[in-house]
């Protein structure tokens, strides 16, 4: 079965042992950890337990990891590691050894001590950052009246006259003037920098006519601009100023060297901080168990097929823990973890990418594998480019250590490039036209029209065996009326049209009314009056439009897959303008590398997607539901560390 | 106009307007990706494929200006004489993707500048809002699916 029967345990334990069993559990990771609080026995035993509480350890935990994780933080936001782009995919990862990463453990306590200067550090920074922030605003301030040869600090208002710098709306300006010859007999403007929106001005006048002359700017909206700090002129502050900025950028080189030299420690720290997040996430954990003063109980899913690793390793370890486990109940929520053999494995992908089935479902991966895999050669159909996909594919699992949806992502791309070699074999496309070898069946340019109706031909047998799929489901839910009315009234309805439409009027036409009549008459079932029953049933004969458009979008492949092969030939096409003198050549040599390269890149991208959109919207909608929960075994979890076998020699 | 000079207008449709369904598509989609990656650097594989898949309609309009161009001579050896009535069947041929290029180009886009978003709040969902794209890549494919039928439908 490619879903694996879980078993539900309970583990019974002392509670001095409850840390032992806990790192064993963690080491293994095949344990999904059920908190006890949601067991359908749990108001029964609630009251023999430990009021719960987090050993007082935890928030030590915490904090000491977060305080990592910001020293971390400061050496990414400063001196970042750069991911390469197929790192930015895969995650990247430290390679320790396992004797290293003990050895990193091993200077924990180190860590207050760079956690100290680090927050010290940026505690400077930030201020170092404010204050360069304010100097450019001023600078940006006084920019404007850098033609002003006072001194700032003189400008005041003293016992006879008051002065000042003023800033109005260029459009007011001339009103302005106007309004003070008008209403005031002496004063002095001086426009130090007409901007063309706003007009920067000098202004003294008597202090008698102060009143006045606040009412005026009041009414002009005229707004008085100070620099109350500032002692000399302008463009002398204005200098300084820079000369200030200059320090703090110093300030702040000698700074980010003191991070630099913190830098030594980071995988230290990364390795602690792996360490220290698998410590928190186990402590967390018992906040799952339920407690008394001298044992716990611990509920859990577990694979059936490692049930019996996880006693044998309880048993091994100690003797004093009881382990029980029973086959789940109908109505509890099961993790699914799906288990394909061999080369279906990688596809499982597909399918997690749509969603993960339910506990009681099929697995789809399994019959969707094969159609994958010639839908994906079928539109790729190159030879060429099958092969440089593979190889790519080779060479990036060999390069990278994969795990998980990415390792069945690369492995899937590596069968996929043989399927698309096949094809270009079958089909005669060798980087497009570039080599010319005859195709072992036809030529698509050649007959195009075979191809597009072998295309549909292999939506129709997708889409029935999908059919299929799903009367098994009913005959196997005991539902064997079901897969007659909904499924076999269809199938002998459209292979009636088929035949219909391939010139076998008779047999066609029977098969037609025969299986349009059983839909009419069956598909309104779930009404309740008779009228009801029959035009529900009518109108079912309407969805022949859905399966229709299926099966039409089946012509996907001969486009696609036509379409890698004319842009090669278009690349080769471009590449034959060229040729003719040496650098002719040179330049046709890097055409067909680059083009061919895109191509290969672009068209397994659209192979990819669109195989996988047939099989999502076409495929799994026949017999498909998902929405299951996928497994989540207690386990370790590194986000920086990677621990690898010692290197040799 | 003789029937060469109709059929390349077709082409040059085709390859036009497809193109600039493209182009407008794949900046939208740059415009996302280029305000994701202030925030975050470290998506610029992603966010990078993405933005390449609006570019499949521009290269469906070159493909079909290619195949015009090849069938009249103006690239390769051949030289074919065309009749009016051969260069509007090539024009009409370059209709479907030509316009369906255009739209589906900008809408592709559009989508996928939503999935920029939703990779920035939920990087492991790529593939659904890839999904989403490729609904809208569809009607591009199957208007170069029609351009190409009607192609190899006209006697030359």
């Amino acid at each position: 079965m490619p879903i694996i029967d879980m078993k539900k345990v309970f583990l019974l334990g002392h509670y001095q042992e409850r840390e032992q069993i806990f790192n064993l559990l963690h080491n293994l990771g095949i344990v999904e950890m059920v908190d006890v609080k949601s067991s359908e026995t749990w108001d029964e035993f609630q009251s023999y337990l430990e009021p719960g509480q987090l050993p007082e350890n935890v928030s030590q935990i915490d904090a000491r990891r977060s305080d990592i994780r910001y020293c971390l933080d400061i050496f990414q936001r400063h001196y970042p590691i750069r991911k390469s782009i197929v790192e930015q995919f895969t995650g990247s990862s430290l390679d320790l050894t396992a004797d290293q990463f003990a050895s990193y453990l091993d200077s924990l306590d180190q860590v207050e001590e760079i956690h100290k200067s680090c927050c010290e550090a940026e505690e400077k920074l930030v201020s170092i950052r404010n204050e360069v922030i304010q100097s450019q605003n001023l600078i940006e301030d006084l920019q404007p009246w850098s033609a002003l040869e006072i001194p700032l600090e003189l400008i005041e208002d003293g016992s006879y006259t008051v002065m000042g710098l003023y800033t109005v709306n260029a459009e007011q300006y001339p009103a302005l003037q106007d309004t003070l010859a008008a209403n005031i007999s002496d004063y002095f403007v001086e426009e130090v920098f007409p901007d063309q929106d706003v007009v920067h001005f000098f202004f003294s006048g008597l202090s008698e006519d102060k009143p006045v002359i606040d009412d005026l700017f009041r009414e002009k909206t005229v707004t008085r601009v100070s620099f109350p700090d500032l002692t000399a002129t302008p463009a002398e502050s204005i200098k300084s100023l820079h000369e200030k900025l200059k320090i703090l950028n110093d300030q702040k080189r000698a700074i980010l060297s003191e991070i630099e030299a913190l830098l030594e420690h980071r995988p230290m720290l990364m390795a602690c901080y792996d360490y220290m997040d698998n410590e928190h996430a186990k402590h967390q954990a018992t906040s799952n168990l339920g407690c008394t003063k001298s044992s716990f109980l611990l509920e859990g899913w577990v694979p059936v097929p490692v049930l019996g690793d996880l006693e044998t390793a309880i048993a091994n370890r100690t003797e004093t823990a009881a382990i029980v486990s029973r086959d789940p109940n109908p109505d509890e929520d099961v993790p699914v973890l799906l288990h394909n053999s061999g080369p279906v494995e990688p596809y499982e992908v597909v399918t997690k990418l749509f969603s993960t089935p339910k506990r009681n479902e099929l697995d789809p991966t399994p019959f969707m594998a094969p159609f994958f895999f010639l839908f994906f050669g079928i539109c790729l159909s190159d030879a060429g480019y099958g092969l440089i996909l593979t190889l790519l594919a080779v060479l990036i699992s060999r390069k990278l250590k994969l795990e998980g949806m990415g390792k069945q992502l690369v492995t899937l791309l590596i069968y996929s490039g043989v399927s698309a070699f096949v094809f270009g074999l079958i089909l005669g496309g060798y980087f497009g036209d570039l080599i010319n070898l005859p195709p072992l069946w036809f030529d698509p340019l050649e007959e195009p029209m075979v191809m597009l109706i072998g295309s549909l031909g292999l939506g129709v047998i997708h889409i029935y065996f999908g059919m299929a799929l799903q009367a098994y489901r009913n005959i196997k839910a005991g539902k064997v009326l079901s897969a007659l009315y909904d499924q076999g009234f269809w199938f002998i309805f459209l292979n009636g049209l088929i035949l219909l439409l391939v010139g076998f009027p008779f047999a066609g036409q029977w098969m037609a009314i025969i299986g349009a009549v059983g839909l009419i008459l069956t598909q309104g079932r779930a009404q309740r009056s008779f009228v009801l029953k029959f035009l529900s049933g009518l109108l079912s004969l309407y969805n022949i439009t859905q399966y229709l458009s299926d099966v039409l979008s089946y012509s996907r492949l001969f486009a696609l897959g036509l379409a890698s092969i004319v842009i090669g030939m278009v690349i080769n096409a471009v590449g034959d303008l060229v040729a003719g003198s040496v650098i002719g050549y040179l330049i046709l040599v890097i055409i067909l590398l680059g083009g061919h390269f895109f191509n290969v890149i672009i068209s397994s991208l659209s192979a990819y997607v669109h195989t996988s959109r047939l099989q999502y919207l076409e495929f799994f909608n026949k017999f498909f539901e998902g929405g299951g929960r996928s497994f989540q075994p207690f386990r370790a979890k590194n986000s920086y560390t990677d621990i690898v076998e010692n290197e040799e020699g | 106009m003789e029937g060469i000079e109709i059929a390349l207008l077709g082409a040059a449709l085709a390859v036009g307007f497809a193109g600039s369904g493209s182009a407008i598509g794949i900046g939208i989609v740059g415009q996302s990706a280029a305000g994701l990656i202030s925030e975050d650097p470290d998506k610029f594989g992603q966010t990078l494929l993405l933005q390449a898949l609006p570019g499949t309609q521009g290269i469906y309009g070159l493909l079909t200006g290619f195949l015009i161009m090849q069938n009249v001579g103006v690239i390769g050896d051949e030289t074919v004489t065309i009749t009016t009535s051969q260069g509007y069947a090539f024009l009409m041929a370059s209709l479907p993707i030509a316009i369906a290029g255009l739209s589906s180009g900008i809408y592709q886009g559009r989508v996928l500048s939503s999935t920029i978003n939703l990779i920035a709040k939920r990087p492991e969902e790529m593939g659904k809002g890839i999904v989403y794209a490729v609904m809208v890549e569809t009607y591009a494919v199957f208007a170069l699916l029609a351009t190409v039928l009607i192609l190899f439908g006209i006697d030359l």
